[in-house]
């Protein structure tokens, strides 16, 4: 006549206390010769270093990459990765790429349908035809 | 690091190739005799290729930059990493805490106060599989966290769920503190291990010594696991198809058997899960030491760890739930109960449904369905049971810890129950 234990792990609620930011590094490649990447650049000199300051929460990392067209890739929490080429954008169509890299939770692109997702319980249980009282029975 | 273990193995094996061509090993690495011929790899301070940590850069300003002990190189192998910058040979640099675009992103992704050093924050990343010297690892910090991380997390649930089983008790704390939910946090944190201990490695990684491949998992010090011998009569059967630890031993080969030796098994290796609870626990204990103590830190713990969602109402196993709520009622003064069939249908079909409430006299204590009478009855008294230990005050007591910062606070005690119920 014991009760015991069932192991359990208490689960994450990403925003329920703490929110952490999902995107971990944004990796900027540019080539210095091609001209599709000359957004790019300028908004290394100019952008760059406000739009650091404004997420510390994000590891920053600029690198080249001769002779292809200039790339931003973000690192997510769930290990997966988003890349965006920004050939040929200019110096604030860069800026939206990177902000929409670093609003992503890193997931894969899903449909939902349901307006609410809830690890908890119905707050108004689910209906019971052996409680129903009356014509309710009836209303399935 | 979703093959870390495999990769582990490979490198005990097969030479590989250090950043700047000169093949190495993984001992290469873990001593600390380190061959100057690879100075050559500072790859990030090229010209073409400037390696913007801006987010090191950015809050550097307001982050007290101290270096803690870079002391004389003892004769102790990896005694001055990861911060040593002394060394007047040539060897790869290593980047302090302060210079490390990762440790200063996982500052700001977790919302630390500029109090909060990141040198410390470093430190919590080490294991003391890495780094044996206590005053450079994580040991005591993750000490300190855990006595905090106990501290807040037994008065949440003894507060909230006074008549909680001891039993209970003890799983719901594993459940928010034990190193599995540790981990999911540090994990979720986006903490990443590196793939082995070393001074080259960014001090924004989590350095701990990996237990080698083929270490039967109940070897490793506060390790659980799958393949723990198990005796009969126990819940999960051994079936005789499952190979015991002894013969997975005896099948190992003599260049796997030297490889987990030379890890030196035991209390020098440690599983990603522990060594990332351990990290977690040392980052609590950071912010307990370096940003307003008490108060703080409970706020840090209610955000990280204890907003996770944990269903207290399944943690429950009962052996013979009628009996025990028939004690339950002598020892509370009720009248015996009684089990009442409520509702039924389909009584002699395929999918009959019973609901059975179970009653003290006039009060109603629980219900429960089932497909038979016996299994809506025992569920009606665990729905009874779960009623009386899942007892939370509504008025709202208030935690011990509320007077910690103030002590002049007015306090309202915790109910205090007589116990669990024992035949």
């Amino acid at each position: 006549m014991v009760v015991r234990g069932l192991q359990a792990v208490s689960k994450a609620q990403n925003g329920v206390g703490a929110f952490v930011l999902q995107c971990k590094r944004l990796e900027f490649n540019y080539c210095e010769m091609s001209g599709s990447s000359r957004g790019m650049k300028a908004f290394l000199k100019t952008r760059l270093a406000t739009f650091a300051k404004e997420n510390p929460g994000v590891e920053i990392v600029v690198s080249p990459r001769p002779k292809k067209h200039p790339i931003i890739r973000g690192s997510y929490i769930n290990k997966r990765e988003k890349v965006v080429c920004v050939r040929n954008l200019e110096v604030l169509q860069v800026l939206q790429k990177a902000e929409l890299l670093r609003d992503a939770s890193g997931d894969k692109i899903k449909k939902i349908n349901k307006p609410v997702q809830s690890l908890n319980d119905s707050v108004r249980g689910i209906w019971s035809p052996y409680h129903a009282k009356g014509e309710d029975v009836y209303k399935v | 690091m979703r093959r870390a273990s495999r990769s582990t193995w490979d490198s005990l094996a097969v030479p590989r190739r250090c950043v700047c061509g000169n093949p190495i090993r993984l001992n290469d690495l873990l001593s600390s005799s380190f061959s100057t011929s690879s100075s050559s790899s500072s790859s990030s301070s090229s010209p073409l290729s400037p390696s913007v940590s801006s987010s090191t850069a950015s809050r550097s300003s307001s982050i007290p930059t101290f270096r803690p002990l870079s002391s004389a190189p003892s004769s102790k192998s990896r005694t001055s990493r990861p911060f040593s910058t002394t060394s007047s040979l040539a060897v790869i640099p290593t980047l302090l805490p302060t210079q490390s675009a990762k440790l200063a992103a996982l500052h700001g992704r977790l919302n630390l106060p500029n109090g909060y050093p990141l040198t410390t924050l470093g430190r919590a990343l080490i294991d003391p599989t890495a780094e044996p010297e206590h005053h450079l690892n994580n040991d005591g910090l993750s000490n300190l966290g855990n006595v905090l991380l106990g501290y807040y997390a037994s008065e949440y649930l003894m507060v909230q769920y006074p008549r909680l089983p001891y039993e209970i008790l003890k799983t719901a704390m594993d459940g928010y503190i034990g190193p599995k939910a540790l981990s999911a946090v540090g994990t979720g944190w986006g903490v990443e291990a590196a793939f082995a201990p070393g001074q080259t490695v960014d001090p924004g990684l989590l350095q701990f010594n990996r237990v080698a491949p083929g270490t039967p998992l109940y070897k490793v010090q506060g390790g659980v696991g799958f393949n723990i011998p198990r005796k009969r009569n126990r819940m999960v059967p051994n079936f005789e198809n499952n190979p015991s630890v002894d013969q997975q031993l005896a099948a190992e080969t003599p260049e796997m058997k030297a490889a987990r030796e030379a890890q030196r098994p035991g209390q020098d290796a440690t599983t990603l899960q522990l060594a990332m609870a351990s990290f977690v626990r040392a980052a609590i204990a950071g912010v307990y030491l370096h940003s307003g103590g008490l108060p703080s830190t409970k706020e840090f713990v209610y955000a990280h760890v204890l907003s996770r969602k944990l269903d207290i109402d399944k943690l429950f196993q009962f052996e013979q739930p009628t009996r025990e709520l028939s004690r339950l009622c002598v020892r509370e003064g009720f009248q015996q109960p009684i089990a009442r069939l409520e509702k039924e249908t389909g009584r002699y079909s395929r999918h009959a449904v019973f609901i059975v409430g179970v009653y003290s006299g006039e009060e109603k204590l629980g219900e429960g369905q089932g497909s038979s009478l016996p299994e809506a009855k025992i569920k009606a008294a665990i729905s009874a049971l779960k009623g009386w230990y899942l007892y939370s005050p509504v008025s709202g007591a208030d935690l011990p810890s509320k007077t910690d910062g103030n002590p002049g606070l007015s306090y309202t005690p915790a109910v205090i129950d007589v116990g669990d119920i024992v035949s």
